[in-house]
């Protein structure tokens, strides 16, 4: 299958740090889920493909075109989608003024057309009843998906998502990713989230991130499998466990090399996540 | 695709169509508050009893064009900054817009401005002029280096306290011979409006250089292989 985005050898700092590391990635369509703890390099690997910053070095190609030129810079933005972390708005605006806005700057500039395109992409995430309310009046996540609404106007062929979930509460998370899944039928969606339960659900594929690396390119099911046989129960926390923690029975679950003997569980994707990040970032995963 | 790209003449559909909503993106609240602070202060002056001296209607004539180049500085604060920070309609082209559809209600201010002056103790107004643009350049300057340098999504408030310390500093720090605040009758208010003719130019050069996206650095970018753009699509 021809790869949507095709990066090879990506790196950038920010003074000294290093915030990429020599990454690189092939992405199909389907929805590919990033993980990593805070300051692996999510945001910054998702800003870079989606052309908001450049990379110090490095190559890549979306949707066949190369941003290292601002004619294929424009290109790549003329079908890319991105929902940033903070998305903000002008909240006077109403949704569908608002959407129109991106879409004029997306360059669709045929009003009839565009105004249909808001339509659909608001109705897309079932915002279509409150498209005339100011975005001051909407709610969290109503607000979140007026961002991805305007993510998708225009059709784009590549989907940026940063952490789209945060934020929101469970029925809301639920609406969100069911939103995320349509969005990515036919699509390639790159979803950044800190969220295991996110890529359970929604991705065939997950990256995970640390340091600026990409420490794991695989299935979910791959990364689940990680833990099999390293996932035990335990009184008290395991000290040579890679990680732990205490569950809502009060046990403790471990993930590392199990002692002889030791009460072995059935795995998660979390588990995977955290062997591959090899205990860094685990206390927050944990926490 | 189920929009519609304007190719070819996109660019100018794209202005048409945006001067609306970035008309009501523009900071109306700071450019209200600035504009009628420096409305008073410039009015001021035909309060003083005994009548105003020149040199206290230009002190407050500066005092009003700091006043708006303070409210200009919040000109390209953008709340959806990083949601449409990767669109294809060029940040300069943006920045631009914002500066042109700003442009005639400030030009209207600034005349109100030197109406209120009383005519009598007027200072020149085309060089006084020339310094109220200077300082509203240097202010949208600012704001566009705030842009290129930060992910702030309102650096307005920075940019404007920088505005305002340079104000108070540069008379105190410029050297002999690169005096820009003199008074009207001083032999070198032509040659201190030469200079402040080079700050509109340098700050002018300034946003040029901050209103472009870093093309040097997007260079190193290539696609695999090496390929220039438009030759992979």
């Amino acid at each position: 299958m021809t790869p949507t985005v095709s990066a090879s050898g990506l790196s950038l700092h920010y003074g000294a740090t290093r915030a990429l590391d020599d990454v690189s990635l092939r992405l199909t369509p389907g929805v590919t889920g990033l993980l990593g703890p805070n300051g692996a390099g999510k945001t910054t690997l998702l800003r870079v493909l989606a052309t908001a910053v450049p990379a110090d070095r490095g190559a890549f190609t979306v949707l066949g075109h190369d941003p290292g030129s601002a004619r294929g810079r424009q290109e790549v933005r003329r079908r890319l989608g991105y929902l940033p972390q903070t998305p903000g708005f002008h909240p006077d605006f109403t949704a569908f003024e608002f959407v129109d806005y991106v879409a004029i700057l997306k360059e669709l500039t045929d009003r009839g057309a565009r105004h249909r395109e808001v339509r659909r992409v608001l109705e897309e995430v079932d915002l279509g009843d409150v498209r005339g309310r100011r975005i001051k009046k909407l709610s969290g996540g109503m607000r979140q998906r007026v961002a991805l609404a305007a993510a998708l106007v225009g059709d784009p062929g590549f989907l940026v998502l940063d952490e789209p979930t945060v934020g929101l509460d469970p029925e809301q998370r639920m609406r969100f990713r069911e939103l995320i899944a349509r969005a990515g039928e036919g699509r390639t969606v790159l979803l950044s989230t800190h969220q295991t339960e996110d890529v359970a659900m929604l991705c065939h594929r997950v990256l995970v991130m640390a340091s600026g690396a990409v420490r794991f390119d695989g299935t979910p099911a791959e990364l689940t499998a990680r833990a099999a046989g390293r996932v035990w129960s335990s009184t008290q926390r395991d000290p040579g466990a890679k990680a732990g923690w205490r569950t809502g029975t009060g046990t403790f679950r471990n993930v590392g090399e199990p002692p002889a003997g030791a009460e072995l569980l059935e795995p998660t994707l979390q588990d995977g996540y955290l062997l591959t990040l090899d205990g860094a970032g685990a206390t927050e995963v944990a926490a | 695709m189920t929009g519609e790209h304007g190719k070819g003449t996109a660019g100018r559909g794209v202005v048409w169509a945006l001067v609306r909503p970035v008309w009501r993106t523009l900071p109306w609240r700071a450019l209200g508050a600035a504009g009628t602070v420096g409305l008073l202060l410039a009015g001021t002056s035909r309060l003083v009893s005994g009548g105003p001296t020149p040199w206290l209607t230009l002190v407050l004539l500066r005092a009003a064009a700091l006043v708006g180049a303070l409210g200009l500085a919040f000109l390209l604060d953008d709340p959806a900054r990083h949601l449409t920070a990767p669109v294809p309609t060029r940040r300069p082209l943006r920045q631009a817009l914002r500066a042109v559809l700003v442009a005639p209600p400030v030009a209207l201010w600034w005349a109100a401005v030197l109406l209120l002056a009383p005519a009598k103790v007027r200072p020149p107004v085309a060089g006084v002029t020339v310094e109220a643009a200077a300082t509203c350049a240097l202010a949208f300057a600012g704001a566009a280096a705030a842009v290129r340098l930060t992910r702030e999504q309102r650096p307005g408030q920075a940019v404007a306290a920088a505005l305002l310390t340079s104000a108070v500093l540069a008379p105190l720090l410029l050297p002999d011979g690169w005096e820009l605040f003199v008074p009207a009758e001083n032999p070198a208010w032509d040659a201190a409006h030469d200079r402040w003719a080079l700050v509109s130019v340098a700050a002018v050069v300034a946003w040029g250089l901050c209103g472009p996206e870093p093309s040097a650095r997007w260079a190193r970018v290539r696609g695999p292989g090496g390929r220039r753009a438009g030759s992979s699509a």
